[in-house]
């Protein structure tokens, strides 16, 4: 440790311009200003010969949200990591206990802001399970309807995300139109672009009107089109296929060990889909691939994710064939209190499973709302992978998990 | 007190200014002229007599002047063509179609805080710029933009472009070591081992072409990709583009184009300055016009790249076919009096004839709109004409003409690159310089000097 500060009152000259003032906020240095907590900490924070340490973020351009990673460099090899999270924390799930259960809908939005109609789904499913609601059908498709459109539009964005991480600058801007479509039709629909705000315990907020439906039939003409073309900038390019292939390899085995789900476990060879190994909602009635690779490194699972988008595609034309009539809300009380119990509900998300357990203990507030979220899964395998790879990979395999700060810190 | 003093007193800052300033330049002025009058042919002597250092002189300012220029068109299209290609509308608002825009960003580095981090080094961290950008028009001063329009002609001309080309890196080093940054550091050590290791493949993918050239002159270089008479008196060349060097050296052209985009740290080589791994590389810590210098070095560097990437194998001035010959020459005092009808009367007639259809054909057009499009659309012409004409009856505009097509065509190529290619990674990047590109540049090498001992024994008779 070579940290040199002044004690804080012994500056040389603290009023002399002339005096090169070192104050302890003139540089910044990653190690913790206090001793080591654990062994794993004095282990890390000892520096070996040549190493260096590197903080990464949580002002940097590319840590996806407020990451902070700090590096243990050997050159530019990168010998051990260590994330520091929280830096997002806003303490969701308590606040969830002290709202009812219409409320805690708009609270549990914003965790991953990318899908939240997914943060929605898994917990008003629990819900619905503690008060034995039976949903309508045509609420049932129209959830599934928007979720799959918020899977494409967050799908588009991991395709930008992860080409602007290995230095292509055009695919995000691609993707980015894709996406803003998306996000305009899911506004006609919900009313808001980002934090949708939309199902609701025994339903949907609003019924399917004309906005939507002639945004969506106009860009389902175009869809397949455009996700290819964006698509095949990247894996058609000798250096991105060169760079990403082979880069952050994760088997079947160590993937379930470190309780990966979604298109990172997928990628890896396991067809492992909660739509259809814990069918819920209408899926069981829909037809539609589990897309699956064996390699288990940055390429497949950005391959994956472009397969998804098909699928999910696919899903939606049988949605719209299928979209029965009937009334979008189940009849319920406006003040809901389910009987005590519990309830664990999990939907498939962009990133895997996202799930909720909810305690009731008969009153109008939830007892506890645990939400199991993929980022953070996703996000301790970063340790196990990037290790000896380079300073540059850092971000690309960080990249390829897609993890999102609002779901990891919660 | 006197008039001058009651004046002096009721005039402000800028007046006083004025009324010290006008008298004196009057003074000298007159002075020049005398000076001139007495001793110009003397003073001319001197200058025609030291004629190399007046050129370097002249040429050094005019490139000097030029680079900020340059970089501001470079940096224009930079931003146009792959906003273009990322489908965004792009700069549109400073100046038509936005074009002003980096004139602003450039009065806008100038008017920032030069910030210097308390723990910096301040010597090495102010002078990095520096030595970082004033390498760029000393590498400029060697390229031959026109017949006759180039700074220096040395017989060296290519080895001294490599020398003061290879002196960037130090700049970039001094900037990321004394920045106390290790994102900066990390940024200053990968320019140095990518510049380096990718200077051999560079010098060595030219050798082939020196080889067939004899000469490391970049003009006679250039010269021998069009019709050119050699020391005994033959004529070569048949004027066409199969003369350019990129079809005599295939090899070296793919070769010196990979090396050279690594060498202008451009995409997908662009690894100093890589902002989704390491921020800004060395340039992290700089703000103000320091942060401007390496960011007009960069642009300036794309351009010579391209400019010297046009002299060595695209055949520099040359046209790429034989362009035939017109004569056409004006002699305006061959009308007389004539003259002053044709002054007084074509702009006039002119204007009317161009302005005549967008009134007459539509309606909605007001007289006086009309005439401003029909004057716009008259200058445009008359500057068409003139441009033709110059372009016959002077090589010089036929040449740069030329010569700045094809640049910036290699230039827009370069941009192009940026708005498609993802970076490669630095180890992929030293193992290409290393295993691929420098074997295949010996290989050229090889192949070209076994051509020329082929091509020499079969002339001989194959004795």
């Amino acid at each position: 440790m070579t940290t040199q500060t002044f004690p804080t009152g012994t500056h040389p000259s603290a009023d002399d311009p002339s005096v090169l003032v070192e104050d302890d906020y003139a540089f910044y240095e990653p190690i913790p200003p206090y001793p080591p907590r654990t062994e794993r900490e004095a282990e890390f924070y000892t520096l070996g010969d040549g190493e260096m340490f590197l903080n990464m973020g949580p002002q940097h351009p590319s840590t996806h949200g407020v990451l902070r990673v700090v590096l243990k460099l050997d050159g530019e090899r990168v010998v051990d990591i260590d994330p520091v999270l929280g830096y997002l924390h806003r303490g969701v799930e308590k606040l969830v206990e002290n709202a009812d259960y219409h409320q805690t809908i708009s609270q549990v939005d914003p965790l991953e802001y990318i899908s939240s109609l997914f943060c929605e789904w898994a917990p008003v499913t629990a819900y619905e399970q503690l008060l034995d609601v039976e949903v309508p059908r045509r609420a049932e498709y129209i959830r599934v309807l928007s979720g799959e459109l918020n899977r494409i539009a967050s799908h588009a964005l991991f395709l930008g995300w992860f080409a602007l991480d290995l230095g292509g600058l055009t695919p995000i801007l691609w993707s980015f139109i894709e996406r803003d479509e998306i996000v305009e039709m899911l506004a006609a629909l919900t009313g808001q672009r980002m934090l949708f705000n939309y199902y609701r315990i025994g339903g949907v907020n609003g019924d399917l009107n004309h906005e939507f439906m002639s945004r969506l039939g106009d860009w389902m003409s175009r869809a397949i089109g455009q996700i290819e073309a964006g698509t095949g900038l990247l894996n058609e390019n000798e250096i991105f296929v060169r760079r990403a292939s082979g880069l952050g390899v994760i088997d079947t085995e160590t993937a379930l060990r470190f309780c990966m789900t979604g298109p990172n476990l997928r990628a890896t060879g396991l067809p492992f889909d909660i739509r259809r190994a814990h069918p819920y909602s209408i899926y069981p009635e829909l037809e539609f691939d589990i897309p699956t690779r064996t390699e288990g490194d940055s390429l497949a699972r950005f391959l994956v994710r472009m397969e998804e988008v098909k699928q999910s595609l696919r899903i939606i034309d049988q949605c719209l064939e299928k979209m029965p009539d009937g009334p979008i809300m189940a009849k319920l009380p406006r003040l809901l209190r389910p009987r005590p119990g519990r309830a664990w509900a999990a939907v498939e998300g962009p990133r895997g499973m996202y799930g909720a357990y909810a305690i009731s203990d008969g009153t109008d507030q939830p007892f506890r709302l645990k939400i199991h979220d993929p980022s953070f899964i996703h996000l301790q395998a970063v340790g196990a992978l990037l290790p000896g790879n380079l300073l540059a990979d850092t971000m690309a395999i960080m990249a390829s998990l897609d993890p999102i700060m609002g779901g990891v810190d919660k | 007190m006197t008039a001058l003093g009651r004046t002096w007193d009721r005039l402000t800052l800028p007046g006083r200014a004025l009324l010290i300033l006008v008298p004196l330049l009057a003074i000298l002025l007159i002075g020049l002229i005398v000076v001139i009058g007495l001793f110009g042919g003397q003073i001319l002597d001197i200058l025609i007599f030291n004629l190399p250092i007046v050129r370097f002189v002249f040429a050094a300012t005019v490139l000097l002047l030029l680079s900020p220029p340059i970089a501001f068109v470079i940096i224009y299209m930079e931003m146009k063509v792959i906003a273009l290609m990322n489908l965004r509308i792009g700069p549109d608002r400073v100046g038509p179609w936005g074009s002003l825009l980096s004139t602003v960003h450039g009065l806008k580095v100038l008017m920032k805080e030069d910030f210097t981090p308390s723990r910096a080094d301040p010597v090495v961290f102010t002078w990095a710029p520096v030595v970082t950008f004033v390498t760029m028009p000393l590498s400029v001063l060697v390229i031959p933009f026109a017949p006759g329009l180039f700074g220096q002609d040395f017989n060296i001309g290519l080895l001294y472009f490599f020398a003061v080309g290879g002196l960037t890196v130090v700049g970039l080093l001094m900037g990321g070591w004394s920045s106390f940054n290790k994102y900066s550091l990390i940024g200053g050590l990968r320019s140095a081992a990518q510049i380096v290791s990718y200077e051999i493949p560079l010098t060595l993918s030219v050798v082939g072409l020196i080889i067939l050239a004899g000469t490391m002159s970049l003009n006679s270089i250039v010269q021998q990709q069009g019709i050119w008479i050699d020391a005994s008196g033959v004529s070569h060349g048949s004027g066409w583009f199969t003369d350019w060097f990129a079809l005599r050296q295939p090899l070296g052209f793919v070769i010196f184009a990979i090396a050279a985009t690594a060498e202008a740290n451009r995409t997908p080589f662009d690894l100093t300055e890589a902002d989704s791994e390491i921020v800004a590389g060395f340039s992290t810590e700089y703000s103000g016009m320091r942060f401007g210098f390496f960011y007009f070095a960069e642009y300036i560097g794309v351009f010579i790249i391209s400019a010297l990437t046009t002299v060595l194998f695209l055949g520099g001035w040359n046209a790429p076919f034989p362009f035939p010959h017109i004569s056409w020459v004006v002699d305006p005092g061959s009308l007389g009096i004539g003259l002053l009808f044709v002054v007084a009367l074509v702009p006039l007639l002119g204007t009317l004839l161009f302005a005549a259809p967008f009134y007459l054909f539509r309606s909605k057009t007001r007289w006086w709109v009309a005439l401003i499009i029909g004057f716009v659309l008259f200058n445009v012409a008359v500057a068409g004409l003139v441009g033709l004409w110059a372009y016959i009856n002077f090589d010089w505009v036929a040449g740069l003409f030329w010569f700045l097509g094809k640049t910036f065509t290699l230039v827009f190529v370069f941009v192009w690159m940026r708005g498609t290619l993802p970076r490669v990674r630095i180890d992929q990047l030293m193992g290409f310089a290393w295993k691929w590109l420098l074997p295949a540049s010996l290989l050229n090498l090889f192949i070209t000097a076994l051509g020329v001992l082929a091509v020499d024994w079969l002339r001989k008779g194959g004795a």
